[in-house]
């Protein structure tokens, strides 16, 4: 194949990878719209550094308590990320309202307290039903936690079935 | 060595500032190919997809560097080739503190719209300082250079290498570009606590420098070569 042939399929690829590329980001659901709606906590996970064959240790709520003590609204469990950017764990009340915001490439999931960062997530998976966050934490240990959430009309479908 | 030190230094404040804003690198993309592997066994074919515009935003800016120079040979002057990234880079960067500062409305689209306008920007700069130096120097990531210095470091383990003065002055260009580098990011740091947003004006800035600079050498070879010539044609 001539040189000037492969150079035309050099082109031809670099567009159709942007083209490509720019269609995907266009119309599938980005993890901010996926995000929106009620989720409901099924698991916490503590994986520390310094522990050696317990990855599945529950949490103690004491503890869990003051890994989200700059999120208090969080405390019952339910995560309610509104389309307007709040969220909140009850039915909405007066007073300094939590924002989230995404960042990254959809893989940060950022709280803000009257625009000061209160706890950013990894977000280790994204889908209509399950969302999985990553929190690094420095308490006694040092250790990564990991949050699965459902969506909450799933969780409750579930319950029903049961 | 003065050029690549103050490109090095700009990358480095251009990375720290948008990893602290962004949540993402802006400056080097040998990360992002893992991570678009990553993404798509993931099946998260959105995320992968966004990282595979990034990748090719750079592309694009050291195509267009490139591109520019060579195709300006002979049509216009050296500054003007030279010029040409420098001010495209300096408006993506400047477009991006603009934008934070008066339309921002934190949204990931937003994000990854001026995540993508930087490394566009670095990718302008990297392909301009590669194609002047014939791809000695890089000047917005370290990887390269560091094994390059590593390999340098070993060779002055013999005494010949060590007088080679060709040898001893790439040491010192590297070591120089990598400092330069730390302490653009260090600056970017302490800039975005101090002046936020400005930052990237302050980034900004120094791209002017640069170009000033280019221009103020290019002149001072330029009259440099009529004396001679002058002096020449006298005899």
């Amino acid at each position: 194949m001539s040189r000037d042939v492969l150079i035309k399929i050099n082109y031809f690829l670099v567009a159709f990878w942007l083209i490509g590329a720019s269609l995907i980001v266009m119309h599938f659901e980005s993890p901010e719209k996926l995000i929106q709606g009620e989720w409901v906590e099924k698991e916490w996970r503590l994986e520390k550094e310094d522990l050696h064959g317990t990855d599945d240790l529950q949490i103690q709520a004491a503890l869990r308590k003051e890994i989200l003590r700059n999120v208090e609204d969080l405390h019952l469990g339910i995560w309610k990320f509104y389309e307007n950017g709040t969220l909140r764990s009850t039915t909405p009340e007066q007073g300094s309202e939590i924002e989230w915001f995404i960042k990254g490439r959809g893989h940060v999931l950022e709280l803000r307290r009257e625009g000061k960062q209160i706890e950013s997530f990894q977000i280790q998976q994204i889908s209509k039903d399950r969302l999985v966050l990553h929190l690094n934490f420095d308490l006694q240990v040092k250790g990564i936690i990991e949050i699965v959430l459902e969506r909450k009309e799933r969780g409750e479908q579930y319950a029903e079935k049961v | 060595m003065k050029l690549g030190a103050l490109t090095a230094f700009s990358a480095g404040m251009v990375n720290v500032a948008s990893v602290t804003v962004f949540f993402a690198f802006t400056s080097n993309i040998t990360g992002y190919y893992a991570v678009f592997a990553q993404e798509l066994s993931k099946g998260n074919w959105y995320q992968g997809a966004v990282v595979l515009l990034w990748i090719l935003l750079f592309f694009i800016g050291s195509f267009l560097s490139n591109f520019v120079i060579i195709q300006g040979k002979g049509r216009w002057s050296q500054y003007i080739s030279h010029a040409i990234p420098v001010v495209l880079e300096f408006l993506s960067i400047l477009f991006v503190g603009l934008y934070l500062d008066f339309f921002y409305q934190n949204s990931l689209q937003e994000t990854e719209f001026l995540v993508g306008a930087l490394l566009f920007a670095m990718g302008l700069q990297n392909g301009l300082t590669a194609s002047i130096s014939n791809s000695v120097v890089k000047t917005t990531h370290l990887t390269g250079l560091t094994t390059d210095l590593a390999i340098l470091v070993s060779m002055f383990s013999k005494r010949e290498n060590r007088n080679n003065n060709a040898l001893v002055d790439k040491f010192h260009l590297l070591l120089t570009i990598m400092f330069a580098y730390v302490a653009g990011g260090l600056f970017g740091g302490l800039g975005y606590v101090y002046f936020g947003n400005g930052t990237f004006y302050l980034t900004c800035g120094i791209l002017l420098v640069i170009a000033l600079y280019d221009f103020y050498k290019i002149g001072r070879i330029k009259r440099m070569f009529i004396k001679r010539h002058q002096e020449v044609c006298s005899i």
